[in-house]
């Protein structure tokens, strides 16, 4: 392609989407929570954080391209800025599509030393998949994360807004076989949970 | 950017020397007093420091009571940090140069060293610093990271991830100069690269500065790409001639032909930067299809033919045609080609049939200088940095006058002044516009009549309510606007921007002491304006007794079949405006001259077609459209028989009896006899950084003739 365009070929890059051309997604809710933390900050710049945790919530988990650029439509940011923040963030899902659980695993100094690798691995089997990623049935992405700071608890999980632990192999059953049972989303939980407390803090 | 750099100075040691500086001036820059260099690759002067790379460390300390320096423990980023009272500073210290290693090295870990198959190698910070201050060796031996290389960012802009250093100066670019936010770090540590959302297309209208604000060649131009080494070429200064506004470039050039454009520094005009078009819209130097020789119609073909033929032919054709003869030229001819051109065409074809404009231009008494007594052209480019507050009416500046829009936003960026965009459309500047106003198309007077009512406070029937019923502008924005405002400031606008409505704004901008732009399209609008391009104006504006025929009148006298001779000079006739006019015109013309660097559109219907000398392959002045002087000599050397205008015009008025002229510097002292306000230029500053045609200065009046204009809204 490098070639092509260097003999002055017509530029066929695609271009990123007009803003008449979004497909805008955020529910009512949505647009009113994003416009209620819009007054929490003396630039819509600041927004930005908020405005993905809030993308992510009513894209189902996933931060996709779409999702990206809506937030920047909504708040009169550029998309590569936002998609920047984004991507800087380990906590926002843009790599890929994520299931309706994601299970954290901790496996830092405590946790290692309490057995976090043998409930990895116990988790690994009985999903059928490896760290960072989702099971075929799009239920449970598995994923291997630093220090959750409750080392007091290791082998700890995190579930969504939740923290699970000390954990065993016979807990780990259970709280399969409860998300499995389970409706909703936790990713999407948590995601809602930390909208509502940042709306929160505007108002102390 | 430094930081605020005050007027209290502090007394500071650099290697032990002593020094006093601006309070607040960073270090990097305070050594630079010394004749000192601290590498760097993401500081750059127009832009926030970041510290991103840490090239720049240098040992600090401070005098204590007793006279020792205590240093600091670690080394600091002399780009981050400010200069205080009796700081010492070390540059040169063998632990300032350990850590130099390091950084190199380190920034070498991941780099691929593809020095020779790079753009950048031979004008490289990288290769620069590392032979200046890097280790020779390296001791990493692990695989270096591997990323897609040569990834066209967009039609101009090419990215190759593994050479990109990380400094974020072209996300910074921009963000704080040219405000398109195309650029952005994705992800995070040693996977961070700058990117355009989901690698689309890099948008923008000034992406060509982060090709040369990269330190490395990270970011390379798809034009110049494998085209030279920078070593191979030969650089001259020019000025740009497709934007108006007088851009200062460096243009390099191999055997004789043009490769590439480069910002060159003018503070008073572009800074350092340059607009895309500037930057890759100068390969029409390279056009295949040259014109290098006269060429003559014979039934359907074109024959080859001598200067001597075509300037007979010419002759005969124009030479005393009065009335039936006219001339259209080329508002980005040097003003030495207008000049001559127009003293030809009065003096030898004995006529006032020329003009530049394409069409709808104003009669000289209707021009603001003459009406009104007011100066269209009040300000300069850099004044308006520090104007408080900034009415941008009727123009997409950013592709009308690119370098005007750079400064308007770092009049907003970096001082916080307050801009008003009004616009039929979105453009550019309504991303920093405190307010804008959209009006609808055609409405433009009304809403200038009705922010002049509220700036200048004077009573009438455009009020905000009336202005919202017109053009849909809400009563309330006007209002807001006029208070974003405030007291006084600057009013830019174009003259693409119908009459009334420019009208109105001049004398607003009068009345409320406001500095007024009314900014001309070409690279050479103002030269053709004041030097006598125009059928009822003189050279040095003076009015013509009688007026000929302006655009417009010429193509239909020309359809009518009521002009014998037409010439072209520069000039595609089908740009301006209503192709079947144009061609009724061409057809019914005796005889059609044709003068131009390639055959055009209009070229088909030529009886003459001759090649022209393009401004880098001749010497000229231009007039931007502050009205800044300009000079490029001759860069390259014209095809063939190209003839630079000035030159064909001498020839044939020397043909029929005019006294020869040699030389551009002996079309200038004409210039200056009878235009007063180029007698006063001194060459030596046009050539070096351009001069400010003086300012007209105000002589309002009959300023009540507005009166008139409003009722006719
Ligand atoms: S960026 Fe500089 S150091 Fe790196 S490959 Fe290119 S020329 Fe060599
Ligand atoms: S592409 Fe160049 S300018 Fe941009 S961050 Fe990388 S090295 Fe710096
Ligand atoms: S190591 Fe697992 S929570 Fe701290
Ligand atoms: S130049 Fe100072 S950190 Fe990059």
């Amino acid at each position: 392609m490098s070639d092509l365009i260097q003999l002055g070929a017509r530029n066929e890059r695609p271009r990123a989407p007009r803003a008449d051309e979004l497909e805008l997604k955020f529910s009512p809710t949505a647009v009113e929570q994003l416009d209620a933390l819009r007054t929490h900050y003396a630039e819509d710049k600041a927004c930005i954080l908020p405005g993905l945790w809030i993308a992510q919530r009513e894209y189902g988990g996933y931060l996709e391209p779409a999702a990206i650029a809506e937030v920047a439509h909504r708040l009169g940011r550029s998309y590569a800025e936002v998609e920047g923040v984004a991507t800087f963030y380990s906590m926002y899902n843009t790599a890929h599509t994520v299931g309706k659980h994601m299970i954290e695993v901790c496996t830092c100094l405590s946790c290692h030393v309490c057995g976090a690798y043998r409930i990895g691995d116990y988790l690994k089997q009985k999903l059928g998949v490896d760290f960072g990623e989702t099971t075929a049935d799009g239920v449970f992405t598995l994923h291997e994360v630093e220090c959750l700071n409750a080392c007091d608890r290791a082998p700890v999980l995190q579930v969504g807004d939740q923290y699970h632990g000390p954990v065993d192999t016979a807990y780990v059953d259970k709280l399969i076989e409860e998300l499995r049972g389970s409706g909703s989303s936790t990713v999407v939980k948590l995601a809602d949970e930390i909208v509502k407390v940042h709306l929160k803090d505007g108002q102390a | 950017m430094a930081a605020a750099v005050s007027t209290e100075t502090v007394n500071i040691t650099v290697n032990d020397i002593e020094l006093v500086v601006p309070k607040g001036e960073l270090v990097v820059e305070a050594v630079k007093r010394l004749g000192l260099e601290i590498p760097i690759f993401c500081y750059h002067p127009r832009l926030k420091p970041v510290g991103m790379c840490r090239m720049c460390l240098v040992e600090v300390g401070f005098k204590q009571p007793d006279g020792t320096v205590r240093k600091m423990p670690k080394p600091q980023a002399g780009c981050t940090l400010p200069v205080s009272e009796g700081m010492a500073v070390y540059t040169d210290t063998d632990a300032v140069k350990r850590d130099r290693k390091g950084v190199l090295e380190f920034l070498l870990a991941n780099h691929p060293l593809d020095c020779p198959i790079c753009d950048r190698g031979g004008e490289c910070p990288l290769q620069n610093n590392t032979l200046a201050y890097g280790p020779s060796t390296s001791r990493f031996v692990e695989m270096k990271r591997h990323l897609p290389k040569a990834y066209p960012l967009s039609q101009y802009v090419t990215l190759d991830l593994e050479r990109c250093i990380q400094c974020g100066r072209c996300v910074r670019f921009t963000e704080e100069i040219s405000g398109d936010s195309q650029l952005a770090f994705r992800f995070r540590g040693a996977s961070m690269q700058p990117s355009t959302f989901q690698l689309t297309d890099f948008e923008s209208k000034f992406s060509g500065n982060v090709i040369e604000i990269c330190p490395v060649g990270a970011l390379t131009s798809a034009k110049y790409r494998f085209r030279a080494r920078p070593w191979d070429l030969q650089t001259s200064p020019g000025i740009c001639t497709v934007t108006p506004c007088g851009t200062n470039i460096w243009f390099d050039h191999r055997s004789g032909k043009f490769v590439r454009v480069n910002g060159r520094t003018n503070e008073g005009v572009n800074e350092e930067w340059t607009c895309d078009r500037t930057k890759f819209g100068h390969d029409f130097y390279n056009a295949a299809d040259r014109l290098a020789t006269p060429f003559r119609r014979d039934g359907e073909a074109f024959n080859a033919a001598s200067w001597s033929e075509a300037s007979q032919a010419v002759l005969a054709a124009f030479a005393d045609g009065g009335e039936g003869v006219a001339v259209l030229v080329s508002p980005t001819l040097s003003n030495e080609s207008l000049f001559m051109t127009q003293r030809l065409v009065r003096d030898t074809f004995k006529t006032n049939n020329i003009d530049f404009r394409p069409s709808g231009g104003l009669a000289w008494s209707e021009r603001l200088e003459n009406k009104y007594g007011l100066d269209p052209v009040g300000g300069t480019i850099a004044d308006l940095e520090h104007a408080g507050s900034i009415l941008v009416f009727g123009a997409s500046l950013a592709d009308e006058q690119p370098m005007t829009f750079l400064r308007v936003r770092k009049a907003w960026f970096s001082h916080g002044a307050r801009v008003v965009v009004a616009h039929e459309v979105a453009t550019e500047a309504d991303s920093f516009a405190d307010v804008v106003l959209r009006y609808n198309p055609g409405s433009a007077a009304v809403v200038a009549a009705g922010l002049r009512q509220l700036l200048a406070k004077v009573e009438g029937k455009f009020t905000p309510e009336h202005v919202e019923s017109v053009s849909g502008v809400p009563a309330d924005k006007l209002r807001a606007a006029a208070a974003s405002l405030g007291e006084n400031g600057a009013v830019v606008t174009t003259r693409r921007l119908a009459k009334p409505a420019a009208e109105i704004l001049a004398v607003a901008a009068h009345e409320t002491g406001r500095t007024f732009l009314h900014m001309g399209p070409h690279a050479n609008t103002e030269g053709a304006a004041a030097l006598g391009a125009l059928p009822d104006t003189l050279p040095g504006g003076v009015k013509a007794e009688t007026a000929g025929l302006d655009t417009k009148g010429i193509l239909d006298a020309a359809a009518a079949g009521k002009l014998k001779a037409l010439w072209l000079v520069g000039v595609d006739a089908f740009s301006l405006g209503d192709r079947d006019l144009v061609s009724r015109a061409l057809e019914n013309v005796e005889t059609l001259v044709v003068t131009d660097y390639r055959p055009t559109e209009s070229a088909e219907y030529a009886s003459w077609l001759l090649p022209l000398a393009l401004p880098a392959e001749q010497d000229g002045t231009y007039t931007s459209s502050e009205r800044r002087v300009q000079h490029m000599g001759a860069i390259l050397q014209a095809p063939g028989e190209a003839r630079a205008q000035w030159q064909v015009a001498q020839e044939l008025a020397a043909r029929s009896g005019a006294a020869p002229v040699f030389s551009t510097s002996e079309v200038r002292s004409l210039i200056d006899s009878v235009a007063p306000d180029y007698a006063s230029l001194t060459m030596a500053k046009v050539i070096d950084g351009g001069e400010l045609l003086p300012r007209r200065g105000q002589s309002p009046h009959d300023l009540e003739k507005l009166a008139q204009t409003l009722g006719g809204l």
